[in-house]
């Protein structure tokens, strides 16, 4: 093959890398929470809303989760801008997973919505449960419970979605790679060193939320990471 | 007047009638047991009776007192008074075995933790589970489940005790054990309606027994009078098949 493998002239560049993982999580948990919020209000309109509600927050998400995350923050960055509307790298990739993450996490909460615990509910109300209680200690626990796991590997896929941000030249862990490589031309050794980060990113992440969990449900968590 | 008088009751599930005239009176310590084919209105009595299906026309009355389901207040004070034991258990999956029974007098009537606590642990005791305080259901078998859902019910110190089908979500082998809590409530002279297809149990512990069919009750009487001398055709139809089947 001819190749030797030359990981002392990449070495300097793993706290360039690192710091770019840091950024990877931060925009990650940025379009994390703005997808739930996006998400729980598709969410209520599918599984609550008139018909109207509905049809918006079908329409939405059919259009999020059929067309690929590039295509988005491809028209985001490029199309947007001949209708005036500009935005830099940052602003358009973080918008871009926002609203591709909030039609998946629309179906997500859904299906909690879906899974109301109607033997519970009805062993509360006999009980004498007030709406408000129903909510506190028998629906809102029982949605956590059924959505965690699922919300959590969500969360995990979207660390790795970041990625996607280096091609429109944002610096997070892709895009530092991308401008080491060019400076080095060194691409199986960044490249290996950058999958690695992304594992210990996912492995770090899997761990805190298994512990969350834990402490949350009280039982152990699963997750696809 | 009887201390539960259920007077003509009548109930639909959208359009389909489930109920259609009930009447039926329970006297303070008596075991009430309704038997009769899948699908006679049983279970559904039971719901109506706590509230969870509104009744169509009749009426319920409790301690001298009748309900009027169409008022929150008046629901409230009704399951203050009664408490029911579904088949399925329906216990609080979030919640430990202790909080599941802690649950209703704690922050429904809002009565003081270290009395309701000690409550809760005298009863799981008393349903032999005080090793299982701080598991969870799911860490529990159905016959264990149930005995919890039973001492939850027992918790809001009921007057009157709902049993729909309580055993017949058990493994065979796991049946004894629920009965022989109910067995020991009865000794108590808890007043109890139960719904249940254990044909010897109802014999043992049932004051009265009424046999119902398609909505209706059919006929009532002590366990010997439906047993061993039914007086109506449905009647000795029904005892004959579940002496047939046993």
């Amino acid at each position: 093959m001819g190749y030797t493998l030359q990981y002392g002239q990449v070495y300097h560049y793993i706290p360039y890398l690192l710091g770019g993982a840091w950024i990877s999580l931060q925009i990650a948990f940025l379009c994390f929470c703005g997808g739930i919020a996006i998400g729980m209000l598709n969410a209520v309109a599918l599984a609550f809303g008139n018909r109207l509600a509905a049809g918006v927050a079908r329409a939405y998400v059919t259009f999020f989760t059929n067309t690929p995350g590039l295509v988005q923050i491809y028209f985001i960055y490029y199309a947007l801008p001949d209708l005036h509307i500009v935005l830099d790298s940052v602003h358009a990739v973080v918008l871009g997973i926002t609203l591709n993450a909030g039609g998946y996490l629309a179906l997500i909460l859904r299906s909690g919505f879906l899974s109301v615990p109607v033997n519970e509910i009805d062993a509360g109300v006999t009980l004498g449960m007030t709406r408000l209680m129903l909510l506190r200690y028998v629906i809102v626990p029982h949605m956590i419970g059924v959505l965690y796991p699922a919300i959590g590997n969500k969360f995990i896929l979207m660390v790795l979605g970041t990625a996607v941000a280096g091609v429109f030249g944002v610096e997070d862990l892709m895009g530092r790679t991308i401008n080491a490589n060019a400076e080095s031309f060194r691409s199986i050794e960044l490249l290996s060193i950058t999958a690695a980060i992304y594992v210990a990113m996912t492995i770090c992440a899997t761990i805190a939320l298994s512990g969350v969990g834990m402490a949350l449900l009280r039982r152990r968590v699963r997750f696809a990471g | 007047m009887a201390f539960l008088q259920i007077a003509d009751l009548s109930a639909t599930y959208g359009r389909s009638p489930v109920l259609s005239g009930v009447s039926l009176a329970v006297e303070k310590g008596e075991v009430l047991s309704l038997i009769g084919p899948s699908g006679s209105g049983k279970s559904t009595l039971l719901r109506v009776l706590i509230g969870l299906l509104p009744p169509q026309a009749g009426s319920v009355t409790l301690a001298g007192q009748r309900v009027d389901y169409a008022v929150p207040a008046a629901l409230r004070a009704l399951r203050g008074r009664c408490a029911i034991v579904f088949q399925q258990y329906n216990l609080f999956q979030n919640m430990t075995v202790l909080n599941n029974v802690m649950v209703a007098p704690l922050k429904i009537k809002r009565r003081p933790r270290p009395e309701v606590e000690e409550e809760a642990r005298a009863l799981l005791g008393k349903v032999g589970l005080s090793a299982k305080l701080h598991a969870h259901p799911s860490e529990l078998s159905g016959g264990q489940q149930q005995r919890v859902a039973i001492a939850r019910a027992l918790a809001v110190k009921p007057e009157l005790l709902l049993l729909d089908e309580v055993t017949s979500a058990l493994d065979p082998e796991l049946v004894q054990e629920v009965l022989d809590i109910i067995r020991l409530l009865a000794q108590e002279h808890m007043t109890m309606i139960a719904v249940s297809h254990e044909m010897g149990f109802v014999r043992e512990i049932a004051t009265k027994v009424a046999l119902m069919s398609e909505g209706t009750v059919v006929e009532i009487g002590t366990p010997a009078e439906i047993f061993d001398a039914p007086r109506s055709e449905r009647a000795r139809a029904f005892i004959s098949k579940i002496i047939r089947a046993h």
